[in-house]
């Protein structure tokens, strides 16, 4: 029996390239065949389209590689037991590698815990887990990849300094108050935008109506505005119905790139969207598992793909549609980084 | 009397009692009651079966059993507080909220470095609070207990986001980590502690003065207030309890969850209704059992875990779960 491992081991190592080896835990004979690997994935409520673009891309993904993938959804909108319980049910089952996306960043480190005591990798995708709770609950996270929201304000604010050029005045409209993403989209964007005058930044609540009211208050308080960024697209919306009432011509930017606001670019009352790739997130998070289960190195951590979808690229992000094509611009218009899919051993 | 007639009599007995007995099963199955009693046990055990045979090696493992345990203790300490105040004929709304309000005031607590037992019964307090007002309203202004819940869901929520500032506060803490995940011959503690609850209410639904008021309230007011029975009292001791449960299991949830969230969890809320229907309990009062929910609530879990560990698609999840809900609801119907 012993023997037998120690041979198996010996032959996958002589296959396999030094690369993979580094990463071969001992106990591992030889990697995992693509159709024998089970993935599981615990994502958000499926309520909301961000993440059902993630659940597709999880979902074909798995069909793309042969391999099975469940994906599971948060039983409801703020449920972070009822998702936890979920994460539980699965982790007793025999997945060798669990996606995961917490509601909030403590609700799923139990489970996870449990995972890692049975030797199965977890990846995080989207909203990082909270390490310290992750420290108390035993667990390890084996790859993270998510966006980089400050990058992502930091590429808005520098597309729009190029439009509007430098030392003009900017007004800014943010989330709640408090909230993390909003701000770190709002200060990547000051420091893309360096050099600007910023006028603000005032919480309209993500709201679309709330930022139409915030930004008719700028407009009439700033007649000289020169631009409007936004730190979501529904508050983008809003912004471009005050700036079309007002009879300006200034170019408004927001974050997400969710359908509307895809069409309102097309159509020209929002500037640009810096869009993100929930497909892409999904896509990362299998190609981590799937390396994770054939015992290769996973990249501890992956910023996913943001992009400005302005004039110049809009027709392409109007077209780019997975397999099933539920929504538009699904996958980045140009080339991204993506360290999973090479790491891959395909047969 | 001959005995030749004794004969025919004694056989015709028989028979008639015979006939009795497939009288009283036949109409034992066609009242109503008997099947809100017992449909509940039937589907619990149709559930299990189902997903037993369906997949044996996962299902039917002590750990997946642990796993249902564990999520099925948090919504019956809810259950029961909601039978209490429809055992009145009323409904808790705001039980997710005050929930959460407790969690809060658990963060606030933990934070300013009280120990555990303190934190949770300021938690346990502040859903005494939330309760003790609803019963207040609905009782002595008289407006309808959905309209007041309905309300109180949002004054709580509020409250709750506005004292933690809308920011959720981590919880680290060995004893309510071992409080989670700890377990006795696989009976996790959280069961244990749910368990004892349910007995408890049991014995003060049936077997005290109080409970026996709280099914009068329900059955019909003006009886009950005729008897010298308090509607008042009984209303805000009901709405109270129901707060108090809600409040407690704010601290079961935070050794789950590692964190005490502002934000409210409205499942819990239509767990909760769902359960004290499915178990049997009548809508319009005067009637409760405090085991029909529990093992509604056992049901209700077994099937959100049944269906993951087969790998029923997210959607087709909500559909089934609530298909079950109406069903077993239309097949319970306990009206007067």
């Amino acid at each position: 029996m012993k023997k037998n491992r120690f041979l198996a081991a010996g032959v996958s190592v002589a296959v396999t390239s030094a690369l993979v080896f580094a990463g071969i835990a001992p106990s591992h004979a030889a990697p995992k065949k693509l159709k024998d690997i089970r993935i599981a994935a615990v994502v958000k409520g499926l309520d909301n389209p961000f993440f059902i673009g993630i659940k597709e891309g999880i979902e074909e993904t798995a069909l793309k590689y042969g391999v099975t993938a469940n994906v599971q959804a948060a039983p409801g909108l703020n449920d972070d037991i009822g998702q936890a319980n979920k994460l539980d049910s699965l982790a007793g089952q025999n997945y060798d590698c669990y996606i995961v996306i917490p509601i909030s960043s403590n609700n799923l480190s139990q489970g996870i815990g449990k995972i890692t005591k049975k030797g199965k990798a977890v990846i995080n995708i989207d909203s990082p887990v909270d390490a310290a709770s992750l420290k108390a609950a035993g667990g390890k996270i084996t790859s993270f990849a998510g966006t980089d929201n400050k990058a992502a304000g930091k590429a808005g604010g520098a597309s729009m300094l190029k439009l509007i050029g430098s030392g003009k005045k900017i007004g800014l409209i943010a989330g709640l108050a408090g909230n993390v993403t909003s701000n770190a989209r709002i200060d990547g964007f000051k420091a893309g935008a360096a050099g600007s005058t910023f006028v603000g930044p005032v919480n309209a609540d993500w709201d679309t109506t709330k930022a139409l009211d915030a930004a008719n208050a700028m407009l009439v308080a700033n007649p000289d505005l020169a631009g409007f960024f936004a730190a979501n697209d529904q508050m983008a919306q809003g912004i471009a119905r005050a700036v079309a009432a007002a009879k300006k011509n200034i170019p408004v930017y927001g974050v997400d790139g969710i359908a509307d606001a895809l069409k309102e670019v097309k159509a020209g009352t929002i500037t640009a969207s810096i869009s993100q790739y929930p497909y892409v997130m999904g896509q990362m998070g299998v190609e981590a598992c799937i390396i994770a289960a054939q015992g290769g190195k996973v990249p501890a951590q992956t910023i996913t793909p943001y992009y400005v979808i302005d004039k110049s690229n809009i027709d392409k992000a109007l077209t780019n549609k997975s397999t099933r094509g539920y929504f538009p611009n699904q996958t980045p218009p140009g080339a991204y980084k993506n360290p999973y899919t090479k790491l891959i051993k395909k047969k | 009397m001959s005995n030749g007639v004794t004969g025919t009599t004694a056989s015709a007995k028989a028979e008639a009692v015979g006939t009795q007995r497939i009288k009283n099963i036949k109409e034992k199955i066609k009242d109503p009651f008997f099947w809100s009693d017992w449909l509940v046990v039937i589907a619990f055990i149709a559930v299990v079966a189902f997903f037993g045979v369906l997949a044996p090696e996962s299902f039917l493992t002590t750990y997946n059993l642990n796993n249902i345990l564990v999520a099925a203790s948090i919504p019956a300490i809810i259950a029961v507080g909601q039978t209490f105040t429809v055992a009145t004929a009323g409904i808790d709304l705001s039980v997710s909220s005050t929930m959460t309000f407790g969690a809060v005031v658990f963060g606030l607590g933990f934070t300013n470095g009280w120990p555990i037992w303190q934190c949770a019964v300021f938690s346990t307090l502040a859903g005494v609070l939330v309760g003790f007002i609803n019963g207040f309203i609905i009782a002595k202004r008289k407006i309808n207990d959905f309209i007041v819940t309905l309300g109180m869901l949002s004054v709580a929520a509020g409250a709750a986001l506005v004292l933690s500032d809308g920011k959720p506060r981590q919880i680290i803490s060995g004893p309510l980590a071992t409080l989670a995940i700890g377990e006795v011959a696989h009976v996790p503690y959280l069961m244990f502690i749910a368990l004892a609850i349910v007995l408890v209410a049991h014995f003060v639904l049936f077997n005290t003065r109080f409970g026996t008021h709280v099914l009068a309230t329900g059955g019909d007011p003006d009886a009950a207030r005729a008897m010298g029975i308090s509607i008042v009292k009984i209303k805000i001791a009901v709405y109270s309890i129901s707060g108090a449960l809600a409040g407690f299991a704010a601290m079961l949830t935070i050794a789950r969850i590692g964190a005490a969230e502002p934000a409210a969890n409205t499942s819990i809320l239509l767990n909760s209704v769902a359960a004290v229907v499915l178990g049997g309990v009548s809508l319009f009062g005067g009637r409760g059992t405090i085991l029909g929910p529990f093992i509604a609530t056992l049901l209700l879990q077994s099937l959100t875990n049944g269906l993951t560990v087969i790998g029923v698609a997210a959607y087709y999840q909500y559909l089934s779960i609530g298909l079950v809900v109406i069903l077993s609801a239309a097949l319970v119907r306990t009206d007067k």
